[in-house]
């Protein structure tokens, strides 16, 4: 990965260097002429939305994750408040979408590799797929999240 | 080095525009995506067989360590709690009061059906506490050491006290 240390910061402030080796201050101070001299060093950086190649889809992804947190931190309250249909297909919604990103973001710290991660991915999908599909079949067919709950707490 | 060397070897890049602000006047954008540079490294590595370097095997542990990945582990665990829970909705024949009619008829003692509640509670409380933990440090407050060591003892204990309150409703 490229440094993001600007050159400047280091040149020209009269700073010590730590190591009274030859060969790193030959270095440093090439490079800080350099710098003086050309007037065009180039600091490689990420240039997040400044590039016009550049999507913004991971920072909204990153954002979207903190909204739904704050909706599902929401639905305690709610659930708590008003149980029923509208509640429980909403918490159903925002738990399988919470989990689908979060397992998300454990594969991508852990799997690497293009066939592993699209095999990883695949499967998650799959599996929020299934989820989301039988909590709503439960929402449906049999008493509802939120009476569940209240029933398991009641046994 | 070789961020000399990459400057020589592009001077047609070279821009100074403004977007960049005063800052990074002198800044060019690389040709490679994050996600492309880490892709790379883990190429490289595996490519060379390299073994992983010895990391949490020989690292002290902390309590913010401990919590984050206790908050992983929580967040894996009630995710597929949940997926069990929809699939077995999806499968078994019965309704859901059938099966917890079952449970009942087993008769489990006072204590041990409270000590399950806690046992249930304890992972959400502690997700929902250490969550709301990271959506403070997302506004960019709690940094400071101290404060991520307070603000853990506060989530431990707050965890700990709900579930015990949850577990005797």
């Amino acid at each position: 990965m490229a440094s993001f240390v600007r050159l400047s910061s280091v040149c020209h402030r009269g700073v010590k260097p730590l190591f009274a080796r030859n060969t790193f201050l030959a270095r440093e101070l090439f490079a800080c002429r350099t710098f003086r001299e050309k007037d065009s060093m180039q600091v490689q950086v990420h240039a997040s939305s400044h590039s016009a190649a550049s999507s913004k889809a991971a920072s909204l992804h990153w954002t979207g994750e903190r909204l739904l947190s704050v909706l599902l931190l929401g639905m305690v309250p709610a659930a708590y408040m008003y149980p029923g249909p509208v509640v429980d297909y909403t918490v159903a919604a925002a738990l399988t979408l919470h989990g689908h990103w979060g397992i998300g973001q454990i594969l991508t710290d852990y799997v690497h590799g293009e066939t592993k991660i699209k095999l990883a991915n695949a499967g998650l999908y799959t599996l929020s797929m299934v989820t989301f599909a039988g909590l709503c079949y439960f929402n449906y067919k049999d008493v509802g999240i939120c009476k569940a709950i209240a029933m398991l707490w009641r046994i | 080095m070789a961020l000399l060397l990459r400057s020589i070897a592009r001077p047609g890049l070279y821009v100074s525009r403004s977007q960049f602000g005063v800052l990074y006047r002198h800044a060019v954008p690389m040709g490679t995506t994050a996600k492309e540079e880490m892709n790379k490294f883990w190429a490289k590595n595996t490519r060379l067989n390299r073994p992983m370097s010895p990391h949490i095997t020989i690292y002290s542990w902390s309590i913010p360590m401990m919590m984050s990945i206790t908050h992983r582990g929580t967040g894996v665990g009630l995710s597929g709690g949940i997926s069990l829970f929809a699939v077995a909705a999806l499968v078994l024949p019965g309704n859901y009061p059938y099966y917890l009619d079952l449970i009942h008829s087993l008769s489990f003692g006072p204590q041990f059906l409270a000590f399950s509640k806690f046992a249930l509670a304890f992972p959400v409380t502690y997700h929902t506490c250490n969550g709301i933990r990271h959506l403070m440090w997302d506004t960019g407050k709690g940094f400071k050491i101290p404060e991520v060591y307070r603000s853990g003892y506060v989530v431990m204990a707050l965890s700990v006290l709900s579930s015990i309150g949850l577990a005797c409703l």
